[in-house]
C-alpha cells in the first residue's frame, strides 16, 4: 500500500519526465521506422543540447538563442552521423557511437567543464512564466504543449511532397534515387531533424534543472527504444499518426513503470538491467515464439 | 538538364565500355564498345543469353552503374556523369523484382504521389489531395485490377503483378523520355506476365514511349516492339527494325541469330512449344 501512495505521490514528476523525455524518444523513433536507419546518437546528442544551452546561458546569452544555438548543434550532429554512415559506408550503428564518442569531447569543450550550473540564470520556462519551475502541473501543461505542436507538426510534415521523399527513403532505399530522390539529402535531413529532437530535449532539460552535464545522456537512447516500443505496442503502426504518436505515449508509459518499479522497491541502480531486459524480451519474444511481429522487424 | 525538343535520338549510347573487376583473373566485360541510337517512340525488344550485358546496359543508362568510357545522351542531353536521382527526370525503370519497384510500407496513393514528383521539386505542399487522390485512382482503373478501390492499402499486400502494374504506372506518371523494364515479367506466372504485358503495351503505346525492355522470352521478343536488339558478349549483334520485326517470327530470330546464345533461343523455344504463353527461357 505505502509503494502505491509513494507511486502516486511521484505521478505529477514522472509525468514531466515521460513528456520531456518523450523529445528523445521521437529523435529515435524517425531514424529507425521513418528512414530504417538504426541511429544511436541521442545518447551523445541529448548532452550536446545541454552542454550548448548551459554554456550560452552561462555566458548570458538569452535562453531562446540558446535553446535554438542547441537545437542547431544538434541538426548538425545527425548530419555527421549521416554523412559518416554514407559517405565512409559505415554501418549506421558504428557511425552513430563515432558521433557519440566524438560528442564527448565537443561536449566537454562546449561546457569548459563537466558540470555548468545555470541555477538563478535566466531559462525558458522562466521567460514564459516565473511560476513554471514552481508548479509541476504547469510543467506538464508547457511540455504537452510544445509536443502537441511538435508531434502534430511532424505528422503534417511527413504527408507532404518532401516528408513523403523521407519515408520513400525509409521505405524502399533504392527505387527512391530512381525516382529523382536525393537519398544523401534526405537521410541527412532525416537524421538532422530527428537530432533536433534530442537536443531540444537536453537543452530544455538543462534548464529545467538548472544545469548542463556532460554524463547526462547516459542510458537515454535504451530508454528512448523501450519508450519506442512500449508506445507502438499500445499505438500500433497501422497509420502515420498511430507511428508519430506512439513514442510520446510510450515514454509516458515507460516512466510512470520506470516510477512503479522503483516504489515496489527496486533499487534506482537496477533500474538499466531492468529496461535492458525489458526491452530484450518485448524484441525476443515473437521471435521465441516462431514469428516476428511488425513490432519487432526494424530492431 | 532541360531536355532539348530538336532531333537528337530519344537515346544516343555512344562506345560505353565497361568491366567488372578490371585487371584481375576475374575481368568480366560487360559492355563492349557499345553504340546505339533509339529513336523516339521506339519500342526495343533486348534478347541474349545470361551474362551477355543486357541489365548492365540498363544500368548504364539509368545511373545505377557508371560506364569506364563512352556516353550517354538522353534526348540530347549527355547524361553520362549525372548521378542516378538527377537523370531520373528523363528515365522510368522498372525492375524484375516486383519488391524493388514500389515503396511497400507506403499505400498504394502515396507510392503514386511519390512518383508524381520524379524530376521535380518536392516541397511543403500535402503531397495527396482530393484531386491527386481521383487523379491516381482514374489512372489504375484502366488496368482492371481493382487497385482504384484499394487507394489506401500499403503496397506491401498487393501480389506480384499488381505491383509490377502499379510500378509500371509510377515510372510512366511523369512522362519519361524513355522507359527501361529489365525483364519485368519474369518473376510472374504465365497469365499475371501476359496481363503485365498487356498493361505495358497500353502504357508505351498511350504516351508514346520510348523503351527499351529485356526479356527472355522469345514470344514477346517477336509479338512486342518495333525493334529487336540482341546481345551477346556486351555487344548488339543484331538489331531488326521495321518491316523485317514486325514479320519476325520465332523461327527466323533462332536462325539469325545463332552462336553462343544458341542455347536459351533454343530452350525458350522449347517452352514455347510447351505452352505459348510461357515462354520465359532460361530464367524461367
Ligand atoms: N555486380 C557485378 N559484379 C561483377 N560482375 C558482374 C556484376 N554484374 C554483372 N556482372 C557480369 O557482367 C556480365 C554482364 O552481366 P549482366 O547482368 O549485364 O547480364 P544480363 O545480360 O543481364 O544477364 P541475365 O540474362 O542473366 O540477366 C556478366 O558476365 C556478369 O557476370
Ligand atoms: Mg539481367
Amino acid at each position: 500500500m505505502d509503494a502505491l501512495v509513494l507511486y502516486w505521490n511521484l505521478v505529477p514528476v514522472t509525468l514531466v519526465q515521460g513528456l520531456a523525455y518523450a523529445l528523445v524518444a521521437l529523435a529515435v523513433m524517425i531514424p529507425f521506422r521513418i528512414l530504417s536507419v538504426p541511429d544511436l546518437s541521442s545518447e551523445g546528442v541529448f548532452p550536446l543540447g545541454a552542454c550548448v544551452a548551459a554554456a550560452l546561458i552561462a555566458a548570458g546569452v538569452s535562453p531562446i538563442a540558446a535553446t535554438l544555438a542547441a537545437i542547431v548543434a544538434g541538426f548538425f550532429a545527425g548530419v555527421t552521423t549521416a554523412l559518416i554512415h554514407l559517405k565512409f559506408r559505415v554501418h549506421s550503428l558504428l557511425a552513430g557511437i563515432l558521433t557519440i564518442t566524438m560528442l564527448w569531447s565537443v561536449n566537454l569543450r562546449v561546457l569548459g567543464k563537466p558540470n555548468q550550473p545555470i541555477f538563478g540564470q535566466p531559462n525558458l520556462f522562466d521567460w514564459i512564466s516565473p511560476a513554471i519551475l514552481m508548479n509541476l502541473n504547469l510543467q506538464i501543461l508547457v511540455f504537452a504543449v510544445l509536443l502537441a505542436v511538435l508531434v502534430g507538426a511532424l505528422w503534417w510534415g511527413l504527408q507532404t511532397h518532401a516528408g513523403l521523399a523521407l519515408r520513400g527513403v525509409g521505405a524502399n532505399p533504392s527505387l527512391a534515387p530512381a525516382l529523382g530522390v536525393n537519398v544523401v539529402l534526405y537521410t541527412s535531413a532525416g537524421l538532422g531533424l530527428a537530432s533536433c529532437f534530442s537536443a531540444l530535449a537536453g537543452a530544455l532539460l538543462a534548464q529545467q534543472q538548472g544545469y548542463g552535464d556532460v554524463g547526462m545522456g547516459v542510458g537515454m537512447l535504451v530508454n528512448g527504444l523501450a519508450s519506442v516500443i512500449i508506445g507502438e505496442s499500445i499505438t500500433g503502426r497501422r497509420t502515420l499518426l498511430r507511428q508519430v504518436l506512439a513514442p510520446v505515449v510510450g515514454s509516458i508509459a515507460y516512466y510512470q513503470l520506470a516510477s512503479l518499479a522503483l516504489s515496489i522497491g527496486l533499487e534506482p541502480s537496477d533500474l538499466k538491467i531492468a529496461t535492458g531486459g525489458f526491452v530484450l524480451l518485448t524484441i525476443g519474444w515473437p521471435v521465441l515464439l516462431g514469428r516476428k511481429t511488425p513490432a519487432s522487424r526494424a530492431f | 538538364m532541360s531536355p532539348n525538343d530538336g532531333d537528337a535520338p530519344a537515346v544516343e549510347l555512344d562506345g560505353l565500355k565497361l568491366a567488372f573487376h578490371a585487371g584481375t583473373p576475374d575481368q568480366r566485360i560487360a559492355l563492349d564498345n557499345l553504340s546505339l541510337a533509339l529513336n523516339r517512340g521506339d519500342f526495343a525488344v533486348v534478347i541474349g543469353s545470361n551474362g551477355a550485358g543486357k541489365s548492365t546496359l540498363l544500368n548504364v543508362i539509368s545511373g545505377a552503374l557508371r560506364p569506364d568510357a563512352g556516353s550517354i545522351a538522353v534526348d540530347g542531353v549527355d547524361v553520362t556523369r549525372a548521378p542516378v536521382h538527377r537523370r531520373a527526370a528523363m528515365i522510368g525503370r522498372v525492375f524484375q523484382d516486383p519488391m524493388l519497384g514500389t515503396a511497400p510500407a507506403l499505400s498504394i496513393e502515396e507510392n503514386l504521389a511519390l512518383a508524381s514528383m520524379r524530376g521535380r521539386r518536392r516541397g511543403l505542399g500535402l503531397a495527396l489531395d482530393h484531386a491527386a487522390r481521383s487523379r491516381f485512382a482514374a489512372l489504375l482503373e484502366p488496368f482492371g485490377l481493382g487497385l482504384e478501390k484499394r487507394m489506401a492499402a500499403p503496397a506491401s499486400l498487393l501480389s506480384g503483378g499488381q505491383r509490377q502494374v502499379l510500378a509500371l504506372v509510377m515510372a510512366s506518371l511523369v512522362r519519361p523520355r524513355v522507359l527501361l523494364l529489365d525483364e519485368h515479367t519474369a518473376a510472374l506466372d504465365p497469365g499475371t506476365a501476359a496481363l503485365v504485358m498487356q498493361a505495358t503495351q497500353r502504357i508505351v503505346a498511350e504516351g508514346g514511349l520510348t523503351t527499351l525492355m529485356i526479356t527472355h522470352n522469345m514470344a514477346q521478343a517477336v509479338e512486342y516492339g518495333n525493334r529487336l536488339l540482341a546481345m551477346d558478349a556486351g555487344r548488339i549483334k543484331l538489331d531488326i527494325a521495321g518491316a523485317e520485326k514486325t514479320s519476325l517470327s520465332i523461327d527466323d530470330l533462332v536462325r539469325r541469330f545463332a552462336g553462343d546464345a544458341d542455347h536459351v533461343l533454343l530452350r525458350s523455344r522449347a517452352n514455347m512449344a510447351a505452352g505459348p504463353a510461357d515462354a520465359t527461357g532460361a530464367k524461367g
